[in-house]
């Protein structure tokens, strides 16, 4: 049985974006110093969903399924801000029109599953309504630890474990060391994600790190992502792989927090199946 | 004598900024910022003409969230903006264009990143005196493109010739640069800034955690203080690699904002780690260049 939330007094508000055209930046330094064109940013990706890994593709920033923007600044920031993991989407237009998804990551834009049968119908431009629900959920038990993004479907769906009265027990797939984490810290946690930086390509091996699927949890610890992102002992991040790796320095998969709390009262568990492909359905043959 | 470069080769070019206001965040997040804790904070933040904060002054204890010592430029416009944030170096010259204090020359000291992108000059307190928002200030930018003649394995930027004199940097017997700095910040002290760009820009010591920050001889630091990045690749963009190591000069005071603290502008980096970093107590930019 799941933690006890508010859920129960949450408001669902419908935001809309429409499906992106690619961008490319041209050119990227790799760290050792050649330089690729790359796609992956942007539009809308073929063939690729969360439970894919986070580093086989000959990508940079890869955002699995559909990325949805508002070309209205305001409206794309309410876009972001409300939207939470797990969410409804539904393709309001295009040949698609009706067709439901869900929300599975949030990079400069929203990144939305839909089912593959529904891929050739998916044009640039499409409308996406999200039911956006979860900004101000909370663990009730747990005031002390702080949701971020998290819709209450996909926080059902976890087998958070109640420790003691102050902790709780979350799957992860694996642990990131903090001095790994880079851009975005510049960002605050409750719009995108902070990359782990990937450049040191023999500590990805060594930890298991490129191992990482889309979709999978992760933990950070010592990492206090309440108010920023920021380095403080025993403080502790759950976060979700949202977009692949990266080849500039600095970047990598993006983790975009769903938990954390300033003391370590967030455990952890290694499971490697803790990806929310897994928990959410996501890919159940239809 | 500092080790041989090749800035004979290196052109001097003229970039101008202007003298920039003080800006704050629009509506509706009113004038704010939050702090590591969650507490709002309200308190002047980057640009402007800074009257009495100077480098050599302490980085830490300003009522400020990221201060710019002295002087900030900029230009609106977005691709001018770069070109005088990349080309910029820290020890050009600026000469005063316009306003009251014309024909006076300041140093840069600094440069800062995302969400301000400023480069920041000193000019002695006489002459922030007589300085206008809005004064054009020309900066003889000198230094993009200068490599060293027996370390190719080390990229400058946003160095100066005088700079890389004034440092003394020499070859020690294992065949590294040596160069001298005050402290040396580990990675995971390391914040904003990280995977952005390090030809120009900045990248944050974190300072929430003041227990990590004394442990790591970086509580005392003062502006102009020239400091190692432990661990970090500034080749392409700031980024984690073990044994690189950046050379970078505090040129922003410290935040409050969590991720946030004085802001290191990088002058040189090894991804192959052929920098050595010596310890040295007072190597700031108040005694090497002004």
């Amino acid at each position: 049985m799941g933690l006890a939330t508010n859920a129960d007094k949450l408001v669902e508000m419908a935001v809309v974006g429409y499906v992106s055209q690619p961008s490319v930046r041209g050119y990227i330094p790799h760290a050792t110093g050649e330089a690729t064109i790359l796609p992956g940013m942007s539009g809308f990706i073929y063939g690729v969903r969360v439970g894919d890994s986070a580093f086989d593709y000959a990508a940079d920033h890869l955002e699995p399924g559909a990325s949805i923007a508002h070309p209205d600044l305001d409206a794309d920031y309410a876009m972001h801000y409300l939207t939470c993991m797990g969410n409804q989407a539904f393709l309001m237009s295009g040949l698609a029109q009706g067709t439901e998804g869900i929300v599975t990551g949030e990079h400069a834009r929203l990144l939305v599953d839909f089912p593959p049968e529904a891929a050739d119908l998916i044009g640039v431009g499409d409308a996406v309504q999200i039911r956006a629900l979860g900004q101000g959920l909370q663990l009730v038990d747990y005031p002390h630890i702080t949701l971020k993004k998290c819709s209450p479907k996909l926080i059902e769906s976890l087998p958070i474990e109640a420790v003691d009265e102050r902790t709780i027990r979350v799957p992860v797939t694996m642990e990131l060391p903090v001095r790994i984490m880079g851009s975005g810290a510049e960002l605050n946690p409750d719009f995108v994600d902070q990359d782990l930086m990937s450049g040191d390509r023999a500590l990805m091996a060594e930890l298991g790190i490129d191992q990482m699927r889309l979709g999978d949890l992760v933990v950070v610890n010592h990492a206090d992502h309440r108010y920023g992102r920021g380095y403080k002992p025993g403080a502790v991040t759950i976060g979700l792989c949202i977009h692949g790796d990266s080849i500039m320095t600095g970047h990598g998969p993006g983790i975009l927090t769903l938990m954390t709390c300033a003391e370590p009262c967030i455990q952890w568990v290694i499971d490697p199946d803790a990806n929310i492909a897994n928990y959410l359905n996501i890919r159940k043959e239809s | 004598m500092s080790a041989k470069t090749n800035a004979h080769q290196v052109i001097s070019v003229s970039v101008q900024g202007v003298v920039t206001p003080p800006r704050m965040p629009p509506l509706p997040a009113m004038p704010y910022s939050l702090a590591a804790d969650g507490s709002p904070f309200l308190l002047p933040a980057y640009g402007s003409i800074v009257y009495n904060v100077s480098v050599g002054d302490s980085a830490y204890g300003w009522l400020a969230d990221c201060v710019h010592p002295s002087v900030s430029v900029k230009v609106d416009d977005a691709t001018g903006n770069r070109g005088l944030n990349v080309l910029a170096c820290v020890g050009n010259t600026a000469i005063v264009m316009t306003g009251n204090a014309q024909r006076a020359r300041g140093v840069v000291t600094g440069k800062t990143g995302r969400f301000s992108e400023h480069v920041i000059i000193h000019f002695e307190q006489e002459v922030r005196e007589q300085l206008a928002i809005g004064d054009k200030i020309v900066i003889k930018a000198k230094g993009v493109g200068m490599s060293f003649d027996d370390h190719p394995d080390i990229m400058l930027k946003g160095c100066s010739p005088e700079l890389v004199e004034a440092l003394e940097a020499t070859t020690d017997s294992a065949g590294k640069l040596s160069v001298p700095v005050v402290a040396a910040a580990p990675p995971h002290l390391l914040g904003a800034g990280a995977g952005l760009v390090s030809d120009g820009g900045s990248i944050h010591i974190q300072t929430a955690d003041r227990g990590a920050l004394q442990e790591a001889g970086l509580d005392q630091l003062r502006l102009g203080d020239v400091v190692a990045l432990t661990d970090y690749d500034s080749s392409w963009n700031h980024g984690y690699l073990r044994n690189a190591v950046g050379i970078g000069v505090v040129a922003q005071g410290d935040s409050p904002r969590a991720g946030y603290g004085p802001g290191v502008t990088l002058i040189m980096t090894s991804a192959s780690g052929n920098i050595a970093p010596l310890v040295t107590p007072g190597v700031n930019l108040k005694d090497l260049l002004l």
